[in-house]
């Protein structure tokens, strides 16, 4: 008998293609649609967004895998979406910090639901349409990142259990986006064209601050207007309340002035935003928690690639672990480093693991 | 594979004979009943058949019949089309989207609402109804079979109520026309809703019974068809296959009824047989629904692993995008969430067999073993 692999199903091209690959693979594929969010519920154009877990994605999903020969089910995980993600998505905010949802629910409710599905439909493996690899060596399996530098997406995977890797399968870590469009055109698979989801899955109309008032709004209100100051904590003006901007944000801070100023440091105790010049946004050192490794048996300290959001290109830091707390030492300083935000550690291609940045430190 | 499809609640078929006449028919007929020449006339002619058909099932008048896109427009239509600013609706927490979801657009029109609760024996208790009257009840709105569970409700009692307070009465009787016979002589109702699709008739088409001197307003507006009550051109195939499946359903309700309860009794006399663990939820209900709960599995996966032996059955209330997500209602009736979340639905029809009442039994049988080993594996 074939091995059983449940493919989950956004209703995109990607991970169309994906399913389309396992099938390739030879393995009995399931399509799975995790519905983890109602539209409904807070807003957002229903007609316009093309995310996943809208009605329309699910039917396409639907679509593919009929088009493909497999069933498909759409289960629903809303309230632990809600729960564990879109509620510390908020939380964040107020706390002055930059959450990553996709990290948070590829970590905590993505991957363990999915396994815990498989397990109760007796598959062996999980897929993913990421771009991302997974690397087996004699028994270990490792992440990598996936072939399309424009594309990989082995950034927002570190959070995902590690004794997962050896039941994971992405198809998709060998192939540029552009030729997961050309197959996906020639197998006539109606998701071909469907555009790219950039924003974050649950804020469709890809405003934040618009979400964060519908989500929660006796708490956005609390916040109201406080004051910008400067790195001598002097008072310089205005603005609209703390969760409105992010560490290294240039634009819409309303002030004018010769040279641009960013937001370096945001204080949600006393409701004040720190601006500075591009040079006050460096720093070198920071500590991190909800740190994962996909790798074991790493020494400390040691050197690696890091990577501070997504995107960005990777540079070199030692990590240091004193008392179960890691230290991460960049080689050199690092502009807007954030927290909130993941950072990821690699040893050339493979995804050591990552953790979320929590403290900067001026290197002094 | 040769599925076998244990969903009859959900939706039917389309029975062989309404399926040919309706196919024969659209090739001949295309006029608009509206219009003034023959082409219309004969259009004309297939809808009024169909309404005569319908009436002869429900012994009521033609007139009394108007036909609409379905169950859920014809449910629509009564919430919105009878209560006014002021008035007070009393409708059960368990019917279907159809009643539940037009709620907050009554409430908006400052229309008060009350909500009567099922007995855990999945039926509307009428004590509760009555307890619920105010003076400004104008209507009251119960489902005659439910749709999850397959019980019948005291529609007789409820609508004698109703006659003697003076208050409208309305059943969505999607889920029991065709199953059950409805006399609307003998049970004084104003409204009942039908719907084509679960009597092996057409998706697609529904119909309103309005009791002849109970004003309602139309929903939809327009070139006046069906008594000034439901503007747009008719839908004379779905109508005319609706006419014959009500006719056909009708006419062989007796033995249709003990053909599906014998497959009923064996399917428990099955269950029993393999000393499968198993509580069926509600009582009084139409032949071949079960809402069952199988403790040792969660109702979604096997629902899932039935699908893919080739067995269709239902987990919780359908919903647009399929989603599986356990049913509500079983908790509000006063299971546990245990037990809600084991709870499914087999609905078994006419076109069903002993033999596959039996590869459903021994499917769930292997299911439920080889489940529950995996469960001790880890």
């Amino acid at each position: 008998m074939k091995d059983k692999v449940l493919v989950a199903m956004s209703g995109g091209v990607d991970s169309s293609v994906a399913l389309l690959k396992i099938i390739e693979m030879g393995y009995d594929a399931i399509g799975i649609t995790m519905k983890l969010w109602e539209y409904r519920d807070v807003g957002g154009n229903l007609l316009e967004d093309s995310n996943c877990c809208s009605v329309g994605a699910i039917n396409n999903a639907k679509l593919v895998c009929d088009r493909l020969n497999v069933p498909h089910y759409t289960i629903d995980f809303t309230d632990v979406f809600r729960k564990t993600v879109v509620d510390n998505f908020a939380d964040e905010y107020l706390k002055g910090r930059t959450p990553n949802p996709c990290v948070r629910c590829n970590s905590f409710v993505k991957w363990d639901a999915f396994i815990e599905q498989a397990d109760r439909l007796g598959a062996n493996y999980i897929a993913t349409g990421h771009y991302a690899k997974i690397h087996q060596e004699n028994n270990s399996f490792y992440l990598q990142k996936g072939t399309d530098p424009l594309k990989d997406q082995a950034y927002v995977l570190w959070g995902i259990p590690a004794e997962t890797l050896s039941r994971t399968l992405l198809p998709l870590g060998n192939y540029t986006k552009k030729e997961v469009r050309d197959i996906a055109k020639t197998n006539n698979l109606e998701t071909a064209d469907i555009p790219e989801s950039m924003e974050i899955c649950f804020v469709a109309d890809n405003n934040y601050k618009r979400f964060l008032k519908d989500y929660v709004p006796d708490k956005i209100n609390a916040v109201g207007s406080g004051e910008i100051i400067n790195k001598s904590g002097i008072p310089i003006g205005m603005h609209t309340g703390y969760t409105n901007y992010t560490i290294g944000q240039r634009k819409g801070i309303g002030l004018s002035k010769p040279e641009p100023r960013y937001v370096t440091k945001i204080k949600p105790s006393t409701n004040q935003i720190v601006i500075g010049k591009k040079k006050d946004l460096y720093e070198s050192i920071c500590n991190i928690s909800n740190i994962n490794w996909l790798v074991t048996n790493i020494e400390f300290p040691c050197i690696v690639k890091a990577q501070i959001r997504y995107n960005s290109s990777l540079v070199s830091a030692k990590i240091k672990k004193e008392d179960n707390i890691y230290k991460i030492y960049f080689t050199e300083p690092q502009m807007a480093i954030t927290p909130g935000q993941s950072i990821v550690f690699y040893n050339d291609n493979i995804v050591l693991g990552g953790g979320i940045i929590e403290k900067i430190f001026t290197n002094e | 594979m040769k599925r076998i499809y244990f969903d009859i609640s959900a939706t039917t078929p389309l029975d062989p004979q309404v399926a040919d006449f309706m196919y024969e028919l659209q090739k001949e007929y295309y006029g608009n009943p509206s219009s003034i020449h023959r082409e219309g006339q004969a259009a004309r002619a297939i809808i009024e058949k169909s309404r005569n058909q319908l009436a002869k099932t429900l012994n009521c008048l033609p007139d009394e019949i108007i036909f609409t896109s379905s169950g859920s427009e014809s449910n629509n239509m009564v919430l919105k089309g009878v209560l006014k600013k002021g008035d007070h609706l009393i409708t059960s927490s368990y019917e279907h989207p159809a009643i539940l979801n037009v709620i907050p657009s009554l409430q908006k029109k400052e229309i008060e609402i009350s909500y009567v609760d099922p007995n855990k024996n999945g039926l509307i208790p009428i004590e509760a109804i009555k307890r619920k009257i105010q003076k400004n009840t104008k209507l009251i709105s119960i489902m005659y079979v439910n749709n999850e569970l397959g019980t019948i409700n005291p529609i007789q009692e409820i609508a004698n109520l109703c006659s003697d307070k003076n208050i409208l009465f309305h059943s969505d009787g999607v889920q029991a026309f065709g199953k059950i016979s409805i006399d609307t002589q003998n049970i004084p109702i104003n409204f009942l809703s039908m719907s084509a699709h679960k009597l092996y008739g057409p998706k697609g088409v529904g119909a309103l019974f309005i009791k002849k001197g109970s004003i309602i307003n139309p929903l939809i507006h327009g070139g006046g068809q069906e008594s000034n009550l439901r503007g747009s051109t008719e839908n004379i195939i779905g109508i005319a296959g609706f006419g014959l499946a009500a006719e056909i359903a009708i006419r062989n309700i007796a033995k249709n009824s003990d053909h599906i309860n014998q497959l009923g009794l064996h399917l428990i006399n099955t269950l029993n047989k393999k000393k499968i663990v198993y509580k069926i939820n509600g009582e009084n209900c139409v032949p071949g629904v079960f809402n069952i709960a199988f403790p040792i599995i969660e109702g979604q996966d096997l629902v899932m692993q039935l699908d893919m032996v080739g067995i269709a059955i239902s987990f919780g209330a359908a919903c647009a995008s399929g989603t599986i997500k356990e049913s509500n209602m079983l908790v509000n009736m006063g299971l546990t969430n245990k037990e809600a979340n084991s709870s499914v639905r087999l609905s078994i029809g006419k076109i069903h067999t002993k033999e596959n009442v039996e590869a459903v039994i021994n499917a769930i049988d292997y299911i439920i073993n080889t489940y529950v080993g995996k469960i001790n594996e880890r």
